[in-house]
């Protein structure tokens, strides 16, 4: 892989996660080595992969970075500072859009705003300008039953970014979109994140997603989840979807199948 | 639909109307179809200020009924969610529920009257005691049955408790409190019901004990129709109210067919 510098390389990372370990047990009594001696640096306004088989431990290291889960060992630093627990600096967009049907678009985007107590009519009018941006524009006061799959994860995208969090967790957020939408939401996803400038943690079991999406993308392998490599993204940005049809776009995804060995996943 | 419902009715009544006919029933055990009209008929074309007069007792009735589910109501659904959220609360009210919940709570309506008088106190009591029940027991797995994605969300956001239950907890647990509201405004009317029966200066389990005494069966009949009458309106009031509030469950309409 052709190196390239990764943006603001030489500042302090804006996430350092140091030798994490994280064991639980299941109810059926099982005991989970979830994680074991993972060690990640986020860079400000980074789109990081972490691609891995089901059973990695990914999902668990993203809860823990959200604040949902607790880690056993080792650090997770914010800035330098010790991280305990959610914080406003994170959003999380989760695998389903976890979308409240009681609420209408707009009423489900900008709960996070009520939750963490900020100005609604400024919450309100980002949730209109980002609604428009994922091409929601009109359905605002539709209610979630409304929308299909790929319009409500977008919805979701929306609600993880309405408080502007400097991070934004994504978890298999297009895991359960057909292949088609998934692409499409692909580009989308690209698209928002070019506008908007986050640091994205985005987890997922799809080789050419993480290839085609990521700045670095970060392999893991299960039980115990543990980091087998770590490869940078050299494709310049605006990413077209014919990229994945390229040769170069073929050799990254046969290096990382070929990381991922026997887990490799059955979706792509 | 109505066309059906309609003729549905006509054959019942016609088959009621065959059986007083061709049988020999006496009327005081089976009255006939139009003597129940009329004694319905007398019974509401009079003054609701008269004692004989089928509106005095069902608005003390209604009234009751009411009242109790109201406080019934309130109160099964303010220890549901303190049960729910707080262990200490559970523990603490776990066996006065369980082992109350097992005994036929209209047995308690004598002593309610012991202790209220003939008023309205005893029976509004027993109506609420009656609407509790159902109400706390479906509000609590309600309250319990959250979807965990929507917890995790919430908690991603560092949102306090009370704002989980506000947002998260409460809308979601609203089908399942309905079904407890449903079950709780038909046991509010029957305890209010029962609590007439057992002693009370007016309503329409008075009036329905001073016609048996006389056996003015129609009379009984009459009053039958009436208080299933006001049933319905009681329970279509609360789908009302439920297709409002619960629009957005798949299976808003739980008791359907009910």
């Amino acid at each position: 892989m052709r190196d390239t510098p990764a943006p603001g390389m030489a500042a302090e990372p804006l996430v350092r996660v140091s030798a994490l370990s994280k064991r639980y047990a299941t109810q059926a009594g099982e005991d989970i080595h979830a994680l074991e001696d993972v060690s990640i640096d986020l860079v400000d306004g980074e789109f990081v992969a972490v691609l891995g088989p089901s059973g990695c431990g990914k999902t668990t290291l993203l809860k823990i970075l959200a604040g949902i889960e607790l880690h056993d060992h080792g650090e997770v630093l914010f800035k330098g500072k010790p991280f305990n627990g959610a914080q406003t600096g994170t959003g999380v967009v989760f695998q389903t859009p976890v979308l409240l049907p009681w609420l209408t678009v707009l009423q489900n985007v900008v709960l996070p705003i009520r939750v963490l107590g900020l100005s609604l009519p400024q919450g309100t009018a980002r949730a209109r300008e980002l609604l428009e941006l994922v091409g929601l524009k009109g359905f605002e006061n539709k209610y979630p039953v409304e929308l299909s799959g790929g319009m409500q994860q977008r919805a979701a995208i929306v609600r993880g970014l309405i408080h502007d969090p400097r991070i934004l967790l994504m978890d298999e957020p297009f895991g359960a979109l057909d292949a088609l939408t998934r692409e499409r939401m692909n580009v989308e996803l690209q698209r928002i994140w070019l506008v908007n400038k986050k640091t994205v943690f985005f987890i997922t079991h799809s080789v050419s997603e993480a290839a085609f999406l990521a700045d670095r993308v970060i392999v893991m392998s299960p039980r115990p989840g543990t980091i087998v490599d770590e490869v940078k993204v050299p494709f310049a940005r605006p990413r077209d979807i014919d990229l994945t049809s390229s040769a170069d776009f073929g050799r990254l995804t046969t290096h990382l199948r070929h990381k991922l060995g026997s887990h490799e996943s059955a979706h792509d | 639909m109505w066309l059906q419902i309609a003729l549905s009715l006509a054959v019942g009544v016609a088959a009621w109307q065959s059986a007083v006919s061709f049988s020999d029933i006496p009327s005081y055990v089976l009255p006939a179809p139009k003597s129940v009209l009329a004694a319905l008929l007398d019974g509401i074309s009079q003054s609701p200020l008269v004692r004989s007069s089928f509106w005095f007792h069902l608005f003390d009735t209604l009234k009751a009924t009411v009242s109790g589910f109201a406080i019934g109501a309130s109160i099964g659904l303010v220890l549901a969610a303190f049960m729910a959220e707080f262990r200490v609360v559970e523990n603490a009210a776990l066996p006065y529920v369980v082992g109350l919940q097992s005994l036929p709570k209209v047995a308690i309506a004598p002593l309610l009257v012991i202790w209220l008088g003939y008023g309205s106190e005893s029976k509004v009591a027993m109506a609420a005691v009656l609407t509790l029940f159902p109400v706390l027991i479906n509000g609590l797995q309600g309250f319990r049955s959250s979807a965990r994605d929507r917890l995790e969300m919430m908690a991603a956001l560092k949102a306090s408790r009370w704002q989980t239950f506000r947002h998260i907890k409460l809308p979601g647990a609203l089908p399942m409190i309905f079904a407890g509201l449903h079950i709780g405004i038909v046991y509010a009317m029957l305890g209010t019901i029962v609590s007439e029966f057992t002693g009370a200066q007016r309503g329409m389990g008075v009036i329905m004990m001073q016609l048996q005494t006389v056996s003015d069966t129609a009379g009984v009949f009459a009053a039958l129709v009436l208080l299933g009458f006001t049933g319905y309106v009681l329970i279509s009031t609360m789908r009302l109210l439920q297709r409002r509030l619960v629009f957005w469950a798949e299976n808003g309409d739980q008791t359907r067919g009910i």
